[in-house]
């Protein structure tokens, strides 16, 4: 839950706003998909519900505790204990194998499953014990999502998930996300600037200039696999 | 290109700290080597103006005494240019003021114009011909005494008292070096050399018209060997002491030693600091140029032709390296300066111009570029010349494989960030290997400097406690019956006399001859030990000979080899004796048989020509005092005293190397350690990142970053430990030489000196680094497309 979140960037000379008071919800379940341009601050409300950045006003609540006013400390441990990031950008560590990567996570986490497991939920059972210079781009993907999921987070985030993948590799990734939505419950957040993946969300987000300029309820979600563009 | 030449300077801004880490790297090298080789430089220039303005002989000999009427013969001799006799005898002196006995050798200044051995005067004036009082004495001991012009000495020469006048200081080539008989460093305090006129010497020593030494110049081209031979033919009958060059005169074979270890200094240091600078420089601009693949590709689609690419990053290890050769020249300057202000103090150059010749800077420079080069030509060659279209590709993952650990099937003991630690540094294994060398060689480095405070201890332990526990001795005038021993016990505070007698003597074996004091000690003797290399004692047989390790080496001999032993005194008898042992000893060369033995060997009765004592500590100055008077006595040598002067010029010098090394040693840890930090952060931002977003907490991602460098430092050190121990056992095999040996010894305390040292610097080189992962900017990290 945030309420009157703003953030200014301090430039120097000039203050760049990306926040300008955004109010928003998002619900243990549900997954809700973020549309707007380029600029708009899709990327930096994700990154202040994640705890990776801190807003400069407003609250941001994580059930009944205000993360805007969390430690560095207890940001740290509120990613590892409830948040899941998903990145366009792989981020893999490539010293690790695909299940050492999810490993890496399980490994500090409180209840989590086992790799295989996770690696199992995105359809990469078979392929655990590739470096990732050895798995293609979805392959990585998933292998991201499943590292994102493996500690069962309450918030998964997804930045772009598919902004690096073909139509059909970009399916299957998000049929990953959509399984582990329905099947775990985490409440999900996806950022995207392709409209067609709107579709497969609760709720459609959209911002520009830093504010939210709609908020629209999804009657029917459709599965990933009905999508294409 | 004005373009790039901003982009050179704000780059090289951006890595200030890395490149002040590897110029001060380069720096230390050139350092050590202009010091090293400004001074020797200096040092062998001023010898040489020395030697030719000052008349240095060729040829030298002692002998017992001729008439003056062989000198023609002498100048006669072919291939001999200048012949000068004089006399020489030892003597004590006595300074108003001042309790502790003074050793002098009393030179004589001849009648006419002096040919050889020139003085230079570098206070007061020489002695007036016809004044007999007159003297002038040597520069280091009237530093050391504060002695004004006119003081008054009493001098004891052959057992009668004399008063003279020091009307002058000087020094000359002869005495550069200085070091009174029985002590192993000079100590200017209690040693003199005093020149008086040839005609009162004479008289004071019984050598009227006659004299024992002589000195001469060769002409150019003569044999040297030739021109001893017949100096050794004429004057055996007079007492004559095989001749020799001026390879072997005292002074110039420590010069000619100290000018050897020099150059060894001047060649090994700087080879280490520069190969670690070279690595350093490869590994840092290696990592900037793929950081950089993009900009380079998109430049050269601008058009820029790949040779511009080249020669920009060539440029910035250039810059870095003129930063190194400034800083080196200068604190190499610095330091020579230095270092030349400690030899003035030991060796008595009258003057000595310290300069930097131009072939120093030259060659500087020439190490300093060359040694950029080899570190950075091939990183640049290979990222410049690589296409640009591949160049914009992001790069892809790099590929890794289990470690050996874990191949080997112990993979379930590690935790991933610990993998990832073994696979990155198993996945660049030259690079990590370098990296570990480079910690291992700061560790070396400060054992070698470690090493040498060691070496000394051990040295003047073994040397001056367990084998020479005499409080004082004292060398007789010459010979004396035994009965002379009874009046030095006798004397208030005396506990306990040992006799001895030093006959010069020369060794053969084979074809290996050598000349050498040749010592009779008392078997039962307590004061003086024949100590072996575990400090046990060597027992001397009644038949037998005992020679320093050094000299059995020299010989060839082993225990039990027949000697040929020709004493060079008295009667001059030859006899084969058998080499009963060897002992250790660290300062000069000796042989040593019982003294009954020896007195057999020479036909004397109970003869001897000193003795040791044991002296009550409080009654020391009296006993000074009294020995001072006993006209017998040439010389007395207190053996605390010989301990304070080494102790006092080894800490003066010791104190300068360790700080000096200390602070080398840590340039070297800081910049290997700092700047594989820097890189592997660098290049593993992303990850170590994506770490924390994953909810890793700042400790837990610096266990990475730091885990790798503390592995690399736990590794370097033990190894370093070992190199130091090669580094140590070279440098002590180098400085073998018939001066003296320094004993391999490393102490406990050096070893973990020097690894405390690399652990510091690896404190501060982790300090900074985890700073920068704590202010990582996590959202801008993983934002990059790499």
């Amino acid at each position: 839950m945030a309420r009157g979140v703003t953030k200014v960037y301090d430039m120097g000379e000039v203050q760049v706003h990306a926040l300008r008071g955004v109010d928003m919800d998002l619900y243990a379940g549900e997954l809700i998909v973020l549309l707007g341009p380029s600029g708009s601050g899709k990327s930096t409300l994700l990154n202040i519900l994640g705890g990776l950045d801190r807003a400069t006003d407003g609250h941001v609540h994580y059930r009944d505790w205000d993360i805007t006013r969390a430690s560095e400390k207890e940001l740290t441990l509120y990613r590892r204990k409830h948040v899941g990031f998903v990145f366009q950008f792989y981020n893999l560590i490539p010293s690790l194998t695909a299940k050492e990567n999810v490993a890496a996570v399980t490994e500090i986490a409180e209840n989590p499953m086992r790799p295989e497991e996770a690696l199992e939920l995105v359809g990469l059972g078979h392929r655990i014990n590739h470096f990732p210079a050895h798995l293609s781009g979805g392959e990585q993907q998933r292998v991201a999502i499943a590292r994102a999921i493996a500690k069962r987070p309450a918030v998964l985030l997804c930045d772009e998930p598919t902004g690096a993948l073909d139509s059909e590799t970009g399916i299957v990734v998000l049929e990953a996300i959509d399984r582990v939505n329905r099947e775990l419950g985490a409440a999900t957040a996806l950022i995207t600037h392709n409209v067609d993946i709107q579709h497969m969300a609760n709720r459609v987000i959209r911002m520009a200039n830093g504010l939210v300029a709609s908020v629209e309820t999804i009657e029917k979600r459709l599965r990933p696999s009905e999508l294409h563009w | 290109m004005r373009a790039l030449n901003h982009k050179l300077f704000r780059e090289l801004w951006e890595l200030k700290i890395q490149v002040l880490a590897i110029s001060l790297v380069l720096a230390s090298g050139l350092a050590t080597y202009v010091m090293s080789a400004a001074v020797l430089n200096s040092l062998q220039t001023t010898q040489q103006r020395l030697y030719s303005e000052f008349r240095f002989p060729d040829v030298f000999i002692s002998l017992k005494r001729a008439p003056e009427s062989v000198a023609p013969r002498l100048a006669a001799i072919p291939g001999m240019r200048e012949v000068e006799t004089r006399v020489t005898a030892p003597a004590t002196i006595a300074l108003e003021g001042y309790a502790l006995p003074i050793n002098g050798q009393i030179v004589s200044i001849p009648k006419g114009e002096q040919k050889l051995n020139l003085l230079y005067v570098r206070a007061g004036r020489l002695p007036e011909p016809d004044r007999d009082q007159e003297v002038v004495v040597s520069d280091g001991f009237a530093e050391a005494q504060k002695l004004q012009l006119g003081t008054t000495l009493l001098l004891t020469i052959n057992g009668r008292q004399r008063r003279v006048i020091a009307v002058g200081v000087v020094s000359t080539p002869e005495f550069i070096y200085q070091l009174a008989p029985g002590s192993i460093v000079p100590d200017f305090a209690n040693y003199a050399v005093i020149w008086m006129n040839r005609k009162s010497l004479e008289a004071a020593y019984n050598m009227t018209g006659a004299f024992n030494q002589v000195a001469g110049t060769l002409e150019p081209g003569a044999s040297l060997k030739n021109v001893l031979d017949a100096m050794d033919v004429i004057l055996e009958p007079y007492g004559g002491l095989d001749a020799y060059g001026r390879k072997d005169q005292a002074s110039h074979r420590y010069l000619t030693e100290e000018f050897r270890q020099l150059s060894t200094m001047a060649l090994l240091f700087p080879m280490i600091f520069l190969s670690v600078a070279a690595f350093l420089l490869n590994v840092v601009l290696s990592r900037l140029m793929q950081t950089q693949r993009g900009q380079i590709a998109i430049l050269k689609a601008f058009g820029y032709p790949t040779s511009d690419i080249v020669v920009h990053y060539l440029k910035l290890a250039l810059l870095i390296a003129i930063v190194g050769l400034i800083v080196g020249i200068t604190g190499g300057m610095f330091l020579g300066r230095g270092l030349t202000g400690m030899y003035m103090t030991v060796y008595r150059f009258p003057y000595l111009d310290f300069s930097v010749s131009r072939d120093v800077v030259i060659w500087s420079a020439a190490y300093c570029f060359a040694c950029a080069l080899a570190g950075t030509v091939v990183a640049v060659l290979r990222a410049a010349g690589e296409s640009p279209a591949v160049a914009m590709q992001p790069e892809t993952p790099g590929s890794y494989r289990p470690s050996i650990l874990e191949r080997l099937g112990l993979d379930h003991l590690f935790s991933q960030p610990t993998k990832m630690i073994l696979r990155n540094l198993e996945r660049r294994p030259l690079k990590s290997a370098l990296s570990m060398l480079g910690v291992a060689m700061s560790a070396g480095i400060l054992i070698m400097g470690g090493f040498w405070q060691d070496a000394v201890d051990y040295m003047v332990y073994s040397q001056l406690r367990r084998a020479q526990i005499d409080d004082l001795s004292v060398t007789f005038i010459g010979p004396m019956s035994g009965k002379a021993l009874g009046s030095l016990a006798s004397l208030p505070g005396v506990r306990y006399v040992e006799p001895t007698r030093a006959v010069p003597a020369r060794l053969r074996f084979e074809h290996r001859s050598y000349r050498a004091a040749l010592q009779g000690v008392d078997n039962a003797g307590s004061l003086r030990r024949l100590l072996d290399q575990n400090l046990r004692r060597v027992e001397l047989p009644k038949d037998g000979l005992i020679v320093t390790d050094y000299l059995a080496r020299i010989l060839g001999a082993r225990v039990g080899d027949m000697l040929t032993v020709e004493l060079l005194e008295g009667t001059r008898a030859v006899r084969q004796v058998p080499l009963a042992g060897v002992v250790n000893e660290y300062v000069g060369v000796n042989a040593y048989m019982r003294l009954d033995s020896l007195n057999h060997f020479m036909r004397e009765g109970d003869a001897v020509s000193g003795a040791y004592l044991a002296v009550d500590p409080e009654k020391e100055p009296e006993v000074y005092t009294r020995l001072r008077e006993m006209p017998a006595v040439a010389s007395t040598a207190s053996r605390k005293r010989v301990l304070q002067a080494f102790y006092d010029l080894m800490a003066q010098q010791s104190l300068m190397f360790s700080y000096i090394n200390t602070m080398l040693a840590a340039f070297i840890a800081i910049g290997v350690i700092y700047n594989t930090a820097r890189i592997t952060l660098s290049e593993r931002s992303r990850e170590l990142a994506s770490l924390r977003v994953l909810g890793y907490t700042r400790g837990e991602v610096s266990y990475i970053l730091l885990g790798e460098l503390a592995l690399l430092v736990f590794v370097g050190i033990p190894v370093g430990l070992g190199i130091g121990y090669l580094l140590a056992l070279m440098l002590s095999m180098m400085a073998q030489s018939e001066l003296f040996r320094v004993p391999f010894v490393i102490g406990q305390g050096t070893y973990a000196f020097a690894a405390l040292v690399v652990l510091s610097a690896a404190g501060v080189s982790a300090f900074v680094v985890r700073r920068r992962v704590d202010h990582f900017n996590l959202v801008e990290v993983l934002k990059a497309r790499e």
